[in-house]
């Protein structure tokens, strides 16, 4: 791979060409915030803009998201100018607005010094509890575990992600990966009785024949069994006590 | 005839069709455009064929009665031209038929009440071009619509298409985009972004395969200049494509045309299979080793489909939102491969350009936008429709040459041009030129070039709030500015418009403009603060009328504004108590009437029904 120099915030970086601005700035230690990016995910980031950042290139400058914006050389990123911080603020308070029972907003959102949303409260709150529709559960879904089982749906204020007809999916594993990647913690994950749920739908959990703790969802397995064609005997057991 | 296998061959049959024609023997042309066809103007031209059988009439046997595209006049619809003499009817039906082919056709006499009358003058024009609608016009990505039939090829070859390509495969493919690139095209969808500049870098990546695509999304409300060109010319747009097309060195295009263009789409289809059977469209065109296809694609619905990163999404078949386009489609675009797209308009004026080149073209026009564009003018202006003018006409002539003035002489207060993400300009800057430079520095934009005409009765707050209101419907969520920006805007003019505001408010929307054009992902969030910036910068006197005065000065926000009688000017006539839905008018015949303020819901009805104009609104 090509390597180029890059300038962030003043300091010379060398880097890959290509990588994106917000991957060279976390690997040399330089704070900028993202909710919507994944480093997995191809096609994660882009949407909740927290990482805009000013991009100097070619005696042109731009705000760009950090998270997806390819490091070419002779490129000059500022993260901290005062442009910078108005926008960021900006969008951090329009989150705030849209999900105030968000802790991770309400901190990224205090660090930049804000505390307070001044709009109206807003209706629709309630029921998109803490999420910002960032897409990121979707696209793990799709490509991370390779089933489609959500997908954003609607439009404006209103898009969310959601099985089809917001009906338990056929598709659905129920690996939960939606819900650990989820920045805000936004999908209900619930375990009770050796059964989990999420996005409506009851999933029966395997026990380890250790420990007994239930730690797989049945059709988890029985996914992987029939992608990956690996001995379903693997699973009796959880990951500590193989 | 089958296929035309040289350029020699096109120039021969176009010499063999002109031939057949008989010059000087009448021809009835019937509009036959979306707008004239809600109007009947089939039964019209029924009407036509039928009369002119029963009564043996000898008319043009090559063209007859022909059906035509949209003339641009759709609200004086029906529309029928009579060729030599080049009279125009407005508002034809069915019966007028036989009177004018006993009248005009055979008489050379012209139907008086059928023609077109000046609604400030009352003067009447017979005479096509000497309509003040059509006198001012200078027509070029509109040349044919109305004067061919659009799904002939015979028509279309015989005015001269396809004459343009024929020149084109002479030339080599680097000299086309320089003739492109000095002619000063830039294009037409919105961003005015310079043609042959984005061919040339198409072409200049390396790539097996490029595409060409035309834009035919056409999502401003309002706005119908492409679906004209569609439906009225559309060898024109295929035949810009194919030169592109050989320019780029691409062999497969793309026309993306909005779902609810049906005959936009029946037409090019047509046009689309007659050029693939003469040889035009498909392997081997005109014998000239280059091979060319199209496809139509239908659209997605959504406003934002037409953004091009979304687009190309939708043309993938996944869901059309846009991306980041750090990326230009030119480099990585379709399936990401190099390509171009061009909006219908963009693609209908390259037939021209190349044939009578470049300097033709660039002696139109200003500076920095050459040539002419298509306006759709609508609103409170005389007369409406599609006008194609050259860049840099001033708004004012605009208004009152070819729109008539204001309707009902009322005064002219601003224009909102570029769609809904424009913005306002003031009557006080009516002499500012239409180009894409002034518009924009005005704080406007060219957009695709809807013109919405407003008057003095027009609240800007309200359009503000109106143009916002379309956009958070519109916005597809997937970034964070746009998605809750746009409805705290939204709060925001609500507010205000409703006795709420306050200078906070004021400071609020204008931050809020500050974020949406820095942080937006795509063309959609960053135009979306236009109607808001210039309506406050142009009209602050009316949002501080609004929020220290709790008034509208154009009485139009209805929480702002009270209704009372004037006792001098009412006559106690009981109409305005009779027909007030709240009864809340009262007062004995024949003596001054008053309204319950308390009660009234400010419908306007009295306003309506008084007959002597004492209604106030204040
Ligand atoms: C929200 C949005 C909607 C758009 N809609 C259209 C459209 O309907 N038709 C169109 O030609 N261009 C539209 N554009 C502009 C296209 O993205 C693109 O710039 C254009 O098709 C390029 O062609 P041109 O250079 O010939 O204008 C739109 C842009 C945005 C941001
Ligand atoms: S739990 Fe279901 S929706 Fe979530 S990532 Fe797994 S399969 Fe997809
Ligand atoms: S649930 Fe979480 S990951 Fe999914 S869109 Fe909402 S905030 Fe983003
Ligand atoms: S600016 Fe609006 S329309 Fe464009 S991507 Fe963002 S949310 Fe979607
Ligand atoms: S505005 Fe309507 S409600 Fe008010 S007085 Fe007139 S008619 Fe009655
Ligand atoms: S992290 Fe970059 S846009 Fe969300
Ligand atoms: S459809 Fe006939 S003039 Fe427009």
């Amino acid at each position: 791979m090509e390597k180029i120099s890059v300038i962030i915030d003043g300091k010379v970086f060398e880097a890959e060409k290509d990588t994106c601005v917000l991957e060279v700035a976390r690997r040399n230690g330089i704070y900028i915030p993202s909710l919507c990016y994944h480093g997995e995910v191809p096609s994660s980031g882009g949407s909740c803009r927290v990482c805009l950042v000013e991009a100097h290139q070619g005696g042109r400058m731009r705000l760009v998201t950090a998270c997806n914006y390819p490091v070419r050389q002779g490129l000059e990123v500022k993260t901290d100018t005062p442009l910078v911080q108005r926008i960021r603020r900006g969008i951090l308070e329009l989150l705030l607005a849209r999900v105030p029972n968000s802790e991770v907003i309400r901190e990224m959102a205090a660090k930049e010094g804000v505390t307070e949303a001044r709009f109206r409260k807003d209706e629709g709150e309630s029921e998109r509890y803490k999420c910002i529709a960032c897409g990121l559960c979707t696209h793990v879904c799709a490509e991370v575990v390779g089933v489609h089982a959500i997908a954003m749906v609607g439009r404006g204020a209103d898009k969310k992600p959601a099985t089809p007809y917001d009906k338990p999916s056929d598709v659905c594993i129920g690996c939960g990966a939606c819900a650990y990647a989820c920045p805000t913690g936004a999908i209900q994950l619930k375990e009770k009785d050796g059964i989990r749920r999420i996005w409506h739908k009851d999933f029966e959990m395997v026990r380890c024949s250790v420990c007994g703790v239930p730690y797989i969802p049945k059709a988890q397995v029985d996914w992987i069994v029939k992608r990956t064609g690996k001995d379903r005997s693997f699973f009796d057991r959880c990951p500590d006590h193989r | 005839m089958g296929t035309i296998n040289s350029i020699e061959e096109l120039d021969r049959y176009r010499q063999k069709l002109a031939a057949a024609v008989k010059p000087n023997l009448p021809t009835v042309l019937v509009c036959f455009g979306t707008g004239c066809q809600a109007n009947g103007s089939r039964l019209v031209a029924e009407a036509f064929t039928e009369v002119i059988k029963e009564q043996g009439l000898q008319v043009n046997v090559n063209l007859g009665i022909k059906t035509t595209g949209c003339h641009g006049f759709c609200e004086n619809g029906p529309l029928v031209v009579l060729r030599p003499q080049d009279i125009l009817y407005l508002k034809v039906k069915p019966e007028d038929v036989p009177e004018i082919v006993e009248e005009s056709v055979k008489g050379g006499r012209i139907v008086q009440r059928l023609v077109y009358q000046d609604k400030v003058t009352g003067e009447q024009v017979a005479h096509y071009n000497e309509i003040p609608f059509y006198k001012h016009q200078l027509r070029i990505a509109l040349r044919h619509i109305g004067t061919i039939d659009p799904t002939s090829i015979d028509d279309y070859i015989l005015a001269g298409g396809y004459a343009g390509l024929a020149k084109a495969l002479t030339m080599r493919p680097e000299d086309i985009i320089t003739e492109v690139e000095r002619s000063g095209l830039r294009g037409r969808g919105g961003a005015g972004f310079p043609t042959g500049t984005k061919w040339r870098s198409c072409a200049a990546v390396q790539s097996d395969v490029r595409y060409v695509m035309c834009n035919g999304d056409e999502g401003d409300p309002g706005a119908f200049m492409d679906r004209s060109i569609m439906e009225g010319d559309p060898h024109a747009v295929i035949e810009g494509m194919i030169i592109g097309a050989y320019a780029v060195g691409s062999h497969q295009g793309y026309i993306y045309v909005r779902d609810e263009y049906p005959l936009a789409v029946r037409n090019l289809s047509i046009a689309i299979e007659a050029a693939r059977e003469k040889g035009l469209l498909g392997k081997n065109i005109l014998g000239s080793g280059f091979s060319f296809d199209i496809k139509i694609i239908r659209g997605g619905g959504a406003f934002v489909c037409g953004e091009s990163s979304a687009l190309m999404r939708s043309v993938e078949g996944n869901v059309g939102e846009p991306r980041a386009k750090y990326i230009r489609s030119v480099e990585r675009g379709l399936y990401n491969k190099p390509t171009v797209l061009n909006n219908v308009e963009t693609w209908a004026n390259v037939p021209e350009i190349i044939l009578k080149g470049a300097d033709w073209y660039a002696s139109m026009g200003t500076e920095g936008s050459k040539g002419t564009k298509v306006f759709s003018l609508v609103g409170k202006v005389n007369n409406t429709g599609l006008v194609e003018v050259p860049m840099g006409i001033s708004i004012r002539e605009l208004v009152e040459n070819i729109g008539g003035g204001i309707q009902g002489g009322k005064k002219f207060k601003a224009v909102q041009t570029g769609g809904p993400s424009g913005g306002c300009i003031p009557e006080r800057l009516a002499d500012l030129p239409i180009d894409f430079d002034s518009l924009t520095k005005a704080g406007s934009m060219m957009g695709s070039g809807g013109i919405i005409v407003m008057d003095e009765d027009t609240c800007m707050v309200d359009v503000a709030k109106y143009f916002t209101g379309f956009l958070v419907e519109e916005s597809c969520g997937k970034c964070t500015p746009c998605r809750d920006g746009l409805p705290r805007m939204l709060d925001l003019l609500t507010d205000i418009t409703e006795g709420r505001g306050t200078e906070e408010h004021l400071a609020m929307l204008e931050e809020l403009c500050d974020l949406l054009t820095w942080g937006a992902l795509c063309g959609l969030g960053t135009s979306a603060a236009n109607p808001v910036l210039s309506t406050i910068r142009y009209f602050r006197d009316e949002y501080e009328a609004h929020i220290k005065d709790k008034k509208c000065p154009a009485g139009v926000c209805k929480a702002l504004i009270t209704y009372s009688i004037d006792p001098e000017a009412c006559t106690g006539c009981r109409l305005c108590a009779k027909n007030c839905p709240q009864t809340c008018i009262t007062g004995e015949r024949k003596k001054p009437h008053v309204i319950d303020v308390s009660r009234c819901i400010r419908c306007g009805v009295c306003k309506d029904v008084c007959p002597y104009d004492a209604v106030r609104v204040s």
